[in-house]
C-alpha cells in the first residue's frame, strides 16, 4: 500500500463563507437600531415634555406644587423627584449589607448540599414580578409596619427632637419608608445574585493565599476578595440602583401618593414613576405634556447614575 | 524482564530515616481524603528544620495534597478530610481544637500562579502582618523591606512601593508572594510548584530567593522539574499514586534510587 505524502487535500471554500458577510450586516444593524431607539426615546420625551417645561422653565424640578386641577395647572416636581431619590437611596442602603451577606455566606460558608437550594431561591426572589411584591406591600406589609414599626416609632420619639420629624407622618403603613423597604426587598434578590456570580469569579488560590496567611473568612472578604471584585460589585450596584428609581407598580402601592415634599419618613409621597403611572390614564393636554417630562427628567436621573457609575470605575481602575 | 536481576530485586518502598533531633515537621500514617477520593495512603515523612526537602512525582499523585494538610488548607473544603498525625515541634496540628489563623501564622504558603492581592506593593507585604501584630509606621516600613529584600525584589520595587501589586511581571508577582509569607515571620514555607506558571529567568530568580531562604527555614518544595528539586533540596520524597514511595537524601535519590519506580521516574522511563 502505497501513502501519498505531498498530496494536496481537495479543500472546497468553507460552508460559512458566504454566510459571514450577512452576518456582519445582522449584527450592525442590530446595534444600530438599539442607538436609533433610544435616540428616538430622547427626541420624543423631548418633544412631548416642551410645552411644560417651556411653560415652568426650571420651575418644573424646583417647584414643590403639583396641582392638576384645570384651573390652575402648576407643574412642580419637586416632590417626586426627591420623592425618587430618597427611596431609591434608601432602598440601596438597606438592600446592599444584606445583599452582601447572602453572596459571602453562599460563596464563602454555606455547606455545598444548601448552595444550589438557596442560590436557586434568590434567583427566583428576583424574578418575581413588580406587581407582586406591590400586592404583598400593600396588603402584607403595610399593616404589619404600621402596627408594629410606625405607632410605637412615633410613641417613643421624644418631643421636639429630630426623631420627630423623621417619624412624622400617619402611621397608616404607607408612606416613604415603608416604600424603601419594598424596594430593597425588590432588588435585593437582584444584587446577591450577581454578587454571588462575582465572588465566584475570585480564583481559589487568592483566597487561599490570605486564608494560608492566616485570615479568618471575615479578613480574607473583606481585604481580598471584595476588593478583588470591586469594579463589577460598583456596577452591580448601579444596576440594582436603576432598577430602584425606575421601579413603578409596587411603589405606586405602596407610597401614598402625594405630591409634595414628604415631611417625614412615615409620610406618603410620589415617585416619578408613580406619578406618571397614576395620572397618564386621564391627562390630557399640558398635564400630559407634564408626565412625559417627568419621564425625561427620570431617563436623565438614570443617565446620570449609569455615566457616575462610569467614573467611578475609571478612577477605580488604577489601583 | 530477562534484564533485571531477580536477586537482588528492588524494594517496593523506602523511606530513610532522619535525626529525629532536628525533624520539624513530622507526618504519620497520614491518609486524606477527597470526599470517597483516597488521595492520601498512609504517608509517613519527617520534614527537617531548616532544610529544603522536594516532592517530586507524576501529577495526581498527591504531592500537593499533601502541602495541603501541612497548613490545614483543606478544611475549608467540606468533604475534605485527613486522618493520623502531623506533628509540628511536638503538637498534632490535625486534632480537633487547633486555631488554624495561628498555625498558618507559622506556615507560609506559594501557589502555583502568583495570587498577589488586589492592592499596593506595601500592602501586600504588610497584608499578614497587620493580621497579628500592631506596628508603628516605620516598624512595619522596616519589616515591608526587610521581606522584600529577603525575597530579593526590593531592588526592583523600592520606587514604585505604593502602585498596585497587580502591576508587576508574574516572576515580580510571586516573590512579592514569598515578601508576603515572610513577613509574617513563619517557621515552615510550602511552596507548591512556584515556579511553573513562570519564565526561566524568572524561575531563577526565584530558585535563587529559595536558597537565601533556605537556612532559615523549613522550606517544603512541589515541583515539576527534577533539575529544580535537585538543585534546592536536602531531601527528596518521591510519591506515587498516594504513596510515598521513596525518601532519603536529594544526592542519594538522583544518583541511586532505591526502588525501582523512584528509578523510572527519575530517568524518565514514566511520568
Amino acid at each position: 500500500m502505497s501513502i501519498t505524502v505531498n498530496a494536496a487535500p481537495r479543500r472546497t471554500t468553507p460552508r460559512g463563507f458566504a454566510f459571514d458577510p450577512i452576518f456582519e450586516i445582522l449584527c450592525f444593524t442590530a446595534a444600530t437600531t438599539l442607538l436609533v431607539a433610544l435616540g428616538g426615546v430622547i427626541v420624543a420625551l423631548a418633544i412631548g415634555g416642551w410645552p411644560a417645561l417651556s411653560k415652568f422653565g426650571i420651575g418644573f424640578v424646583t417647584g414643590s406644587t403639583w396641582d392638576p386641577n384645570p384651573d390652575h395647572e402648576i407643574y412642580g416636581a419637586a416632590g417626586p423627584i426627591v420623592g425618587t431619590l430618597i427611596t431609591s437611596a434608601a432602598a440601596l442602603l438597606m438592600a446592599l449589607p444584606v445583599a452582601g451577606g447572602v453572596a459571602f455566606f453562599l460563596v464563602e460558608l454555606c455547606p455545598t448540599p444548601l448552595r444550589r437550594p438557596i442560590g436557586t431561591a434568590v434567583e427566583l426572589l428576583a424574578g418575581i414580578p413588580s406587581i407582586v411584591y406591590g400586592m404583598w406591600g400593600l396588603f402584607v406589609f403595610a399593616p404589619f409596619f404600621a402596627a408594629h414599626v410606625e405607632t410605637p416609632l412615633m410613641a417613643a420619639a421624644p418631643t421636639g427632637s429630630v426623631w420627630e420629624t423623621l417619624f412624622s407622618g400617619i402611621p397608616n403603613g404607607s408612606g416613604i419608608l415603608a416604600a424603601s423597604i419594598i424596594l430593597a426587598v425588590m432588588i435585593l434578590p437582584f444584587m446577591a445574585a450577581t454578587l454571588r456570580e462575582l465572588l465566584n469569579t475570585v480564583p481559589a488560590q487568592v483566597r487561599e493565599s490570605a486564608y494560608g496567611l492566616g485570615a479568618t473568612t471575615a479578613e480574607v472578604v473583606m481585604s481580598v476578595t471584595l476588593p478583588y471584585v470591586r469594579r463589577g460589585a460598583i456596577g452591580a450596584v448601579m444596576l440594582g440602583l436603576g432598577r430602584a428609581l425606575g421601579e413603578t407598580m409596587a411603589v405606586t402601592f405602596i407610597i401614598g401618593n402625594s405630591h409634595g415634599f414628604p415631611k417625614g419618613l412615615f409620610d406618603s409621597g410620589s415617585t416619578i414613576a408613580s406619578t406618571i403611572a397614576n395620572e397618564f390614564n386621564e391627562a390630557s393636554g399640558l398635564q400630559s405634556s407634564a408626565l412625559i417630562a417627568l419621564g425625561l427628567v427620570l431617563f436623565l436621573i438614570t443617565f446620570v447614575v449609569l455615566a457616575l457609575a462610569r467614573l467611578m470605575l475609571r478612577n477605580q481602575a488604577k489601583v | 524482564m530477562t534484564l533485571l536481576d531477580t536477586t537482588h530485586q528492588a524494594p517496593d518502598v523506602s523511606v530513610a530515616p532522619i535525626d529525629t533531633g532536628s525533624v520539624k515537621l513530622d507526618v504519620q500514617n497520614l491518609d486524606f481524603f477527597y470526599g470517597k477520593g483516597h488521595a492520601l495512603k498512609s504517608v509517613s515523612i519527617p520534614f527537617e528544620a531548616n532544610a529544603v526537602t522536594a516532592l517530586i512525582g507524576p501529577s495526581g499523585c498527591g504531592k500537593s495534597t499533601l502541602l495541603r494538610t501541612l497548613n490545614r488548607m483543606y478544611a475549608l473544603y467540606p468533604g475534605q478530610k485527613a486522618t493520623g498525625k502531623i506533628m509540628l515541634d511536638g503538637e498534632d496540628i490535625l486534632r480537633p481544637g487547633v486555631n488554624l489563623s495561628m498555625l498558618r501564622a507559622k506556615i507560609g504558603m506559594v501557589f502555583q500562579k502568583p495570587t498577589p492581592f488586589p492592592m499596593s506593593i506595601f500592602d501586600n507585604v504588610a497584608f499578614g502582618v497587620r493580621l497579628y501584630e500592631t506596628l508603628s509606621k516605620a516598624d512595619m516600613a522596616d519589616r515591608v523591606e526587610e521581606s522584600l529584600r529577603r525575597a530579593a525584589l526590593w531592588d526592583e520595587v523600592k520606587d514604585k512601593l505604593l502602585t498596585s501589586g497587580l502591576g508587576l511581571s508574574g516572576g515580580q508577582q510571586q516573590r512579592l508572594c514569598v515578601a508576603r509569607c515572610i513577613a509574617v515571620k513563619p517557621e515552615i514555607l510550602l511552596l507548591d510548584e512556584p515556579t511553573s506558571a513562570l519564565d526561566p529567568i524568572s524561575s531563577a530568580k526565584l530558585e535563587e530567593t529559595v536558597t537565601q531562604l533556605k537556612n532559615d527555614y523549613t522550606i517544603i518544595i512541589v515541583t515539576h522539574n527534577l533539575g529544580q528539586a535537585a538543585r534546592l533540596s536536602k531531601y527528596t520524597g518521591f510519591m506515587y499514586l498516594g504513596e510515598l514511595v521513596e525518601f532519603g537524601d536529594t544526592a542519594g535519590m538522583f544518583t541511586k534510587p532505591v526502588t525501582t519506580r523512584a528509578s523510572d521516574y527519575i530517568t524518565g522511563r514514566f511520568g
